[in-house]
């Protein structure tokens, strides 16, 4: 009994050391970007002796923040719009439509994913050069929506073989036809998959650094991942003003996180036993 | 030559078990017409620049001309002896082993202790995942504040209780890069393994575990022979996901060190990024990305193999 309880103790205990090293550095960010600068370098006290929200001020204007947000949001919406039109219909084609070639059409999606960032992100560039899509928002969203495809097609095909069998035909008897029937009935069916999808791609996307880093050098197209890097490497900006600003990008992520984390949860296990 | 209606009825008929009714055959229809625009997009932005880098290998390209010209093997000559390349295959092997050994060790401890404790599931879970929904410019801005010289916290922790022994200039200095950012990558990463381990250890049976204390069968035991077979799956999956994930890092190391100090934190990703757009050698950089990504696939592959056979 006694051990029982000092082993749960000592399991509390663990818990909480890791929970205190997942936390912390986000927390000590904070504290940083409210310091003075003087505060900051001479690094002796725990807390700000006065809160300096002006570092956010300064931040959000110096930054540019309000060009790269918005920026990251448009990118964001329209590439997992276009994932989840894309993914589903590919998905529901796969899950419940007999026809010639399935097999290999899975077999491809499934190779198409193991093909690694490394491997491509060079020959990508240089298709978007000879295409005209480098500084342009349409090419980002169109590469960006192809890289989240496989992944999200093979996740819908879950849901939609989860469905009950004769939906289609139950429907058709009704007079609905097959496009209607997909729109209306199937869709709305495959919520909780479309959700999976739509929030781990948006995580995905948001958070994407190597082709905005590649595709861009027009200031007023960066999404808030690249902009930031442009701050960090320009004309040396004070740190408590680096820390508020990276606070403010990682702070529409970190709220959604904590009001969508089962979905979240849900969403990276979906995708990965596939 | 014109076909009349009635003939074109009746080349159609087919023996009756491989007849397909209207209804099945606009479906088929529709499956094509559904499947077109992944496909399209598949094509052009995933499966052409494969390709594609393949056939730049081969070729010589600035970044901006629209000339290329051949060049055979040269730039796989060139890769050859380019000696940072491949000290940065080495350097990234110690990313893929702390991923695939401490990370996977790491990410299933911590799963199996939260399935056991009956209050604050959902917080720690919340809690252990939260590093993995920010960015690398985030994780670079947050550590390179955490292990600065002198303001940097740890550096700071550490003269505070005695230890000035041990304080480090961690990410300047040769001796403690790359471990310092490859402990970054793995506070990073295993609340991913987590999740899945988590998962997974909610979908075994209690049946199992309750015959197994019949049995009287000690806590190790139960773990051994009825946990680990169970979460094999999982197991084969995320030990795969995070060693290509390990091996593909390349925004952590360019956001903390850029490679540094003198290539010691150099990995293949960012070397075929640096190649491309900084010494603007975009064939030489196409090779090494040939070589790179064709291990990767082989990895992948012979992993999924493996753990197809053992099942």
């Amino acid at each position: 009994m006694l051990k029982g309880l000092a082993g749960r103790g000592g399991l509390y205990g663990l818990l909480v050391l890791a929970a205190v090293g997942a936390l912390f550095p986000m927390v000590w960010l904070l504290i940083g970007s409210l310091q003075t600068s003087s505060e900051l370098y001479r690094g002796k006290d725990l807390l700000p002796a006065k809160p300096q929200w002006s570092n956010y001020v300064t931040a959000w204007t110096d930054g540019d923040l309000g060009t790269y947000l918005p920026n990251s949001v448009i990118y964001t919406v329209s590439a997992v719009i276009g994932i989840l039109v894309v993914s589903s219909m590919a998905g529901y084609a796969l899950a419940r439509i007999e026809f010639r070639g399935k097999a290999a059409v899975t077999f491809a999606l499934l190779a198409v994913m193991i093909i690694p960032a490394p491997a491509s992100f060079i020959a990508q560039y240089k298709l978007m050069v000879m295409l005209g899509l480098t500084n342009s928002r349409l090419g980002y969203v169109l590469i960006l929506v192809s890289a989240g495809i496989p992944i999200s097609a093979l996740i819908m095909r879950g849901f939609f073989a989860n469905l009950p069998k004769d939906l289609e035909e139950a429907a058709a008897i009704d007079g609905s036809s097959a496009l209607n029937t997909f729109a209306r009935v199937i869709l709305p069916l495959a919520r909780p998959g479309l959700i999976a999808v739509a929030v781990i791609q948006g995580l995905a996307v948001w958070n994407e650094y190597l082709l905005a880093l590649v595709l861009f050098d027009d200031d007023r197209l960066m999404p808030v991942q690249r902009g930031l890097m442009n701050f960090v490497s320009a004309e040396t900006p004070v740190q408590n003003i680096l820390l508020a600003a990276t606070a403010i990008s990682v702070l529409p992520v970190v709220v959604f996180y904590v009001f969508a984390q089962r979905q979240v949860v849900q969403g990276i296990s979906s995708g990965a036993v596939k | 030559m014109t076909v009349r209606p009635l003939e074109r009825v009746a080349l159609r008929v087919q023996p009756a078990s491989r007849r397909r009714s209207p209804l099945a055959r606009r479906r088929e229809l529709m499956a094509y017409v559904f499947l077109l625009p992944a496909a399209v997009l598949l094509a052009v932005f995933t499966l052409v620049p494969f390709v594609q880098a393949v056939v730049l290998s081969f070729q010589e390209w600035d970044g901006v001309s629209a000339v290329t010209s051949f060049v055979g093997l040269s730039n796989y000559r060139f890769v050859m002896h380019d000696s940072v390349f491949w000290s940065s295959m080495r350097n990234v092997l110690v990313f893929g082993v702390a991923g695939f050994v401490l990370g996977n060790a790491l990410s299933l401890g911590m799963a199996v202790a939260v399935n056991r404790v009956r209050r604050g599931k959902a917080f720690f879970r919340t809690a252990f995942y939260l590093p993995g929904v920010f960015s690398v410019v985030v994780i670079g801005m947050m550590f390179s504040w955490l292990l600065a010289p002198n303001a940097g916290i740890l550096n700071r922790l550490l003269g505070g209780v005695g230890l000035s022994g041990l304080q480090h200039n961690w990410l300047e200095d040769p001796g403690t890069a790359l471990p310092a950012v490859a402990a970054v990558f793995l506070w990073y990463h295993w609340g991913f393994g987590f999740i899945l381990y988590l998962a997974g250890l909610q979908d075994v049976p209690v049946e199992l575990y309750e015959a197994a204390d019949l049995d009287g069968a000690s806590g190790w035991a139960k773990f051994r022979y009825v946990t680990w077979p169970d979460l094999l799956p999982v197991t084969a999956i995320v030990s795969l996901l995070t060693l290509l994930g390990a091996l593909q890092v390349f925004g952590t190391v360019q956001v903390l060190t850029n490679g540094g100090p003198g290539d010691h934190t150099m990995v293949p990703t960012l070397r075929i990024y640096q190649e491309a757009f900084t010494n603007q050698r975009f064939g030489s950089a196409a090779a090494m990305s040939v070589i790179f990504g064709g291990a990767l696939v082989l990895l992948a592959m012979l992993h999924l193999w493996l753990s197809r056979r053992r099942r």
